[in-house]
């Protein structure tokens, strides 16, 4: 999966830590502790258990465990787990909310060529003889 | 929203700087904090660090790191460079690649030989430190000498000038100053 970002560093806010202001970079963040503010990363953002994140993100992908309030954008997905809370306003490529999830607020996507209505064939076209 | 007014409650362990309770946190290179960092436990810094910092455990600046604003920690180590207010509620120790310009305000202070550092330093014993050495030196004044190293235990309170000789492989611009 891509959600877990096998690349680049992680840098972490730690259970204690409250950040309150403006964090940006190249690499992808977990927080456990607290941020207030703006988030805008090129990696991905994952908001643990603990974590309570009242911001404006911007990520690639988005990750929530713990509590993120805000507007976010997702460039890739969205992703709620079980016992996660997101509330605001979010753009996303694609979406994941898990049961037991709580999404309280607009969704968007990002793809807009993606509309329902243009499904892909189940049965494959035939393959071109030799 | 009331999510950020209460603090937390946090019984930071006191004494030493081996805070084994509390986690680590870590702002890798390629990440740029602006504004302010509170709390307690102990943080890593090897990106940007623009504000202020107020924090209730061991801060390190890794030899990556550029802080500008005021630091604030129980102890402080640098390996990068600092632009603006260190203080200590324990030590500061500046490490061979640290470049300071600034004031530290800190009871112990530490220095390896290498470390470039501009600015004044007040050095405050804590009401009763048992801890705490009795100072080998005790020197309060102006000092500018190219290189500078100071012994955790050394007492100095004063300003610091290192003017770098000229043809130093590792010596920065000069500044306007002559």
């Amino acid at each position: 999966m891509v959600k877990e970002a096998a690349s680049g560093t992680t840098s972490l806010v730690s259970r204690q830590i409250v950040v309150e202001g403006e964090i940006s970079g190249e690499e992808n963040l977990h927080v456990d502790g607290r941020v207030k503010g703006s988030i805008r990363l090129a990696g991905d953002l994952f908001v643990g258990a603990n974590g309570v994140v009242e911001a404006e993100v911007e990520a690639r992908n988005i990750v929530i465990q713990g509590v993120l309030t805000g507007k976010v954008l997702a460039r890739v997905q969205l992703e709620v787990q079980t016992a996660g809370c997101f509330n605001g306003e979010s753009t996303a490529g694609s979406y994941e909310i898990r049961d037991g999830a709580v999404f309280e607020g607009i969704s968007k996507m990002l793809n807009r060529s993606r509309r329902p209505g243009k499904l892909q064939p189940i049965v494959s076209p035939p393959e071109t003889q030799k | 929203m009331g999510l950020f007014s209460k603090t937390e409650p946090g019984p930071a362990p006191q004494g030493g700087s081996q805070r084994t309770g509390s986690e680590s946190g870590f702002f890798g290179a390629k990440l740029g904090v602006k504004g302010k960092i509170s709390g307690g436990g102990n943080l890593i810094v090897m990106g940007r660090l623009e504000g202020e910092c107020d924090l209730n455990g061991d801060l390190v600046l890794a030899p990556s790191a550029a802080a500008t604003g005021e630091i604030k920690a129980v102890t402080i180590t640098v390996s990068g460079n600092v632009t603006g207010n260190l203080a200590a509620r324990e030590r500061v120790h500046l490490e061979k690649t640290a470049v300071v310009n600034g004031r530290i305000a800190t009871p112990r202070l530490s220095m390896v030989d290498g470390a470039d550092f501009n600015g004044e330093v007040e050095m405050k014993k804590p009401p009763e430190g048992p801890s705490a050495p009795e100072p080998s030196a005790d020197v309060s004044g102006r000092i500018a000498p190219p290189r500078l190293s100071m012994v955790d235990g050394a007492d100095f309170n004063g300003e610091v000038e290192m003017k770098k000789p000229p043809e130093g492989p590792s010596a920065p611009k000069p500044s306007g100053k002559k």
